[in-house]
């Protein structure tokens, strides 16, 4: 096929000429044969373009353009896990404990790694990349420098290793030598951070010290919220922070603000101020860092409210005296001092933002996270007066965040706690386009943070929107973004049964499965019950049932799960209801087998579904089972057997005698 | 041509030992015997046997079927004209391939796919389910982090897992 139109192209090349020129005539003479309308169309068209073009200026466009523009055209998956697992069903995390579970162990792979590279430098040194990496490269955990000396000091405090420091500072001390200025400061800087203990690493940390410090903070905080308070470092009476920082010839302000700001960090805050107050003895001006750990720790030095607000003051008026510019964190550490200030909160609050806003400092989420702290108090759900947060929100709509204070992952949190409490719907929306903007589902925080705020937004939903919207949602946050707890699926049971969409019941059963919840007892019981509750078509009947066997094979699968009156008879009624009866007469062998006593109204129906499907040998098991169990209601039901059933005469004689009065069964 | 090559090859032979006065002086004449040589392929090809092997598709096809019923196991550029570093590359997937072998002994099911992408370095295996997810992924951890600080570039593992080999014939 090539060949041809090679020929072709050679023709035309060698008759181009040819071509050229008759195409011309071609034109010239259809051109004489244009009507007068079009020609009079020329001449319009001739006059518009006497106008000035405009031409538009270039528009430069980004080198990543492109790549953003397709990247707008696709949004979040939601039926696709978390990027950082692998893309496989065995490996995809199903409940919140496997996913902590599984990127722990992932990060615990690359700790591993890590601990491999640094251990064994002289295989990872060779250097292919281009330009060069340096955190591939294997880092340096080993002390290379044992001279006394202060370059060894030095290698000590970069590698972080406290103790060692420590003790090369006093080697130094000892042999006469004299350590720089700038040496000790930083010396003091890290004793400061760690609290005098070796930072943890991957190695156990030392255990006798981190026994001690977790017994003493069991005494003083009993109602620990997770582990981590546990591991809280106590600042202790003359370590080696202080020992150093008295033996120092000349302090300045850089060597008191790391001790008082280690001191805040780590417990010791009446003593922080003491040191303060030294400071200012000595005629020293603190830095704002200072300033910004001192007030944060003012709430735990003074008891009474306006003691607390009186000593902020005070050492603003400090800060002002030594010209000390106040940042965001100063404001935040107020605002967040004002938490603990009760009644004073409202009336200071504002005038602290008024500052804010006079010295043109932008607040951040940690301060909107304070405002609304104090003006909602935690829990009541009165009549609140929710037009500050519509006003925040109206305020902040649009703006992405950035991460400027520890403080800013509870703002979202607090924020759709408050639209859960007072109920309100539209304010959740609000807050959670807030989320949607940019990157600000980057502010909400760790797991356990997401966690909890996708789970208010979900409750509210819950208890406010309709069904088909509660179910969209669902389908959009659970589970790529959230794993709900059984308060969650509780309260997904509960919206189900507003609307009357309990035919959807076996399709959340399934999800309860998934989620690991179907251990917890009592929450499977309410979903029996809802479903026992009333009769429905036969379709959700049959689905019904097919799932209340499904609950019964998840009980006896598991050991821990006692059966309780109420489940069996709910299961056995809804197998009643769709005529599986066979296994509902296992049921009732497992009403006998668990001790539970089945009630009358069960039996009755029973026996009318007996008789609905003809099963007269069944009627006569089911009486003789009720004697078994001595109830009262044994005399009725044998009458009701031998009046409606085609009995033979063996059945009808074992059924006369239960017909009798049940002390006579007794004897 | 064999035949041919390989009796003048023995004639040089003989020449060679005949000039070393070794061979004359002793009793017994020694000689080389060399047969024809069968030029038979035998690389990644699993012959025929009782019917009870099982062979996966990468197995149970020869090599000869690349580009028409396989595909590549190492996908990089090296190989076009111009572009230097294969023989690093075939030795850096050397290395990957006994690495992932004995990471993850006993777990893989097919061979270990090479691809690079950029300056990014793709593995790609299918595992059997073995060992319980939360191990697969500290091995995953492990693997990448591992090799990124060996080569120097970003590796990524992408992981599928199976229950059993999948069986392509038997033979």
């Amino acid at each position: 096929m090539a060949a041809p139109c090679r020929h072709v192209g050679h023709h035309i090349k060698r008759n181009g000429r040819f071509l050229r020129i008759n195409l011309d005539q071609l034109f010239a003479s259809r051109g004489f044969r244009w009507t007068s309308a079009l020609q009079q169309q020329g001449a319009e068209v001739h006059k518009e373009s006497k106008e000035p073009i405009v031409i538009p200026r270039k528009k430069s466009w980004s080198s990543e353009a492109v790549l953003e523009a397709l990247a707008s055209t696709v949004h979040r998956d939601p039926t696709a896990y978390p990027y950082q697992f692998q893309d496989d069903p065995y490996l995809s995390p199903r409940t919140s404990t496997e996913f902590k579970l599984f990127s722990l162990s992932q990060e615990s792979g690359r700790a591993a790694a890590k601990y491999f590279v640094n251990n064994n430098p002289k295989f990872f040194t060779k250097d292919f990349a281009e330009p060069h990496i340096p955190c591939l490269m294997p880092e340096s955990v080993a002390l290379r420098l044992e001279e006394v000396s202060e370059e060894a000091l030095k290698e000590r405090i970069t590698l972080r290793k406290v103790s060692a420091a420590v003790e090369m500072y006093d080697q130094l001390l000892q042999a006469g030598t004299s350590v720089s200025m700038e040496t000790t400061q930083e010396l003091l800087d890290l004793i400061c951070l760690y609290c005098d203990k070796n930072p943890v690493q991957e190695g156990a940390p030392e255990v006798a010290d981190a026994e001690e410090a977790g017994e003493e903070t069991k005494r003083r905080k009993p109602k620990g919220r997770r582990a981590a308070d546990h591991l809280r470092t106590i600042w202790k009476e003359n370590n080696n922070a202080e020992r150093i920082f008295n033996v120092l010839p000349e302090k300045d302000s850089r060597c008191y603000s790391a001790l008082i700001r280690g001191m805040v960090k780590h417990g010791a805050y009446s003593k922080a101020f003491s040191l303060y107050t030294d400071l200012l003895n000595n005629r020293l001006s603190a830095d704002v860092h200072t300033f910004n750990a001192l007030i944060s720790a003012v709430p735990d030095v003074r008891d009474k409210f306006n003691e607390r607000w009186d000593l902020i003051t005070e050492l603003l008026k400090q800060m002002n005296e030594q010209k000390v510019r106040p940042n965001l964190l100063t404001f935040n550490s107020v605002l967040k001092a004002l938490r603990r200030c009760g009644f004073l909160a409202k009336t200071y609050a504002p005038q602290t933002l008024n500052e804010m806003k006079a010295l043109g400092i932008a607040p951040s989420l940690a301060t909107y996270d304070h405002i609304l702290a104090v003006f909602y108090k935690l829990g009541s759900s009165g009549p609140n007066n929710t037009d500050i947060i519509q006003d925040m929100l109206t305020e902040l709509e649009g703006t992405s965040f950035t991460c400027q204070d520890p403080h800013d992952v509870f703002f979202f949190s607090s924020a759709i706690r408050i639209c859960l409490d007072s109920k309100d719907l539209e304010l959740g929306y609000k807050v959670h386009s807030l989320v949607e903007v940019g990157d600000n589902w980057r502010l909400l925080g760790d797991s356990y943070q997401q966690s909890v705020y996708y789970g208010r937004f979900f409750s509210l939903l819950c208890m406010m929107e309709h069904i088909d919207v509660v179910l969209k949602w669902y389908s959009r946050i659970i589970p790529s973004l959230y794993y709900p707890n059984p308060q969650g699926m509780r309260d997904l049971l509960q919206a189900l049964d507003t609307d009357g969409r309990l035919d959807l019941l076996p399709t959340i059963w399934k999800d309860i499965k998934t989620l690991g919840h179907d251990n917890k007892v009592d929450l499977v019981e309410e979903l029996l019950s809802l479903m026992a509750r009333e009769e429905h078509s036969p379709e959700v009947q049959e689905s019904f049932a097919a799932c209340a066997l499904d609950v019964k094979s998840v009980f006896d699968g598991r050991s821990n799960m006692e059966w309780s009156t109420s489940s069996l008879s709910h299961v056995t009624t809804l197998l009643l209801r769709a005529n599986k009866l066979q296994q509902a007469w296992d049921m009732l062998l497992l009403f006998k087998a668990k001790n539970k006593v089945p009630s009358e109204v069960l039996l009755n129906n029973f026996l009318s579904v007996c008789q609905s499907s003809g099963a007269p040998k069944r009627a006569v098991e089911l009486v003789q089972l009720a004697a078994a169990f001595c109830l009262p209601a044994t005399p009725v039901l044998a009458k009701t057997a031998l009046a409606e059933f085609q009995l033979t005469d063996e059945q009808r004689s074992i059924l006369s005698e239960f017909e009798a009065s049940p002390e006579k069964e007794t004897e | 041509m064999a035949a041919s090559l390989s009796s003048s090859g023995c004639a040089r032979l003989m020449t060679a030992l005949a000039r070393s006065s070794v061979l004359y002086n002793s009793f017994e004449s020694r000689s080389l015997h060399v047969t024809a040589v069968c030029c038979k392929n035998q690389a990644a090809r699993i012959r025929i046997g009782k019917g009870d092997k099982p062979l996966t598709y990468e197995q149970a096809h020869h090599p000869h079927q690349i580009a028409h019923r396989k595909g590549w196991l190492s996908q990089h550029t090296s190989n076009l004209k111009g572009v230097e570093g294969a023989a690093e590359r075939t030795v850096e997937d050397v290395f990957i391939r006994r690495f992932m072998f004995g990471t993850f002994h006993g777990c893989l099911a097919n061979e270990v796919v090479i691809k690079r992408r950029g300056n990014m370095l793709v593995v790609c295996a299918l595992m059997l389910q073995k060992l319980p997810p939360q191990k697969f992924y500290f091995l995953i951890g492990y693997s990448e982090s591992l090799l990124s600080h060996f080569y120097k570039c970003p590796v990524k593992l992408d992981i599928q897992t199976l229950q059993d080999k999948a069986v392509y014939k038997y033979l």
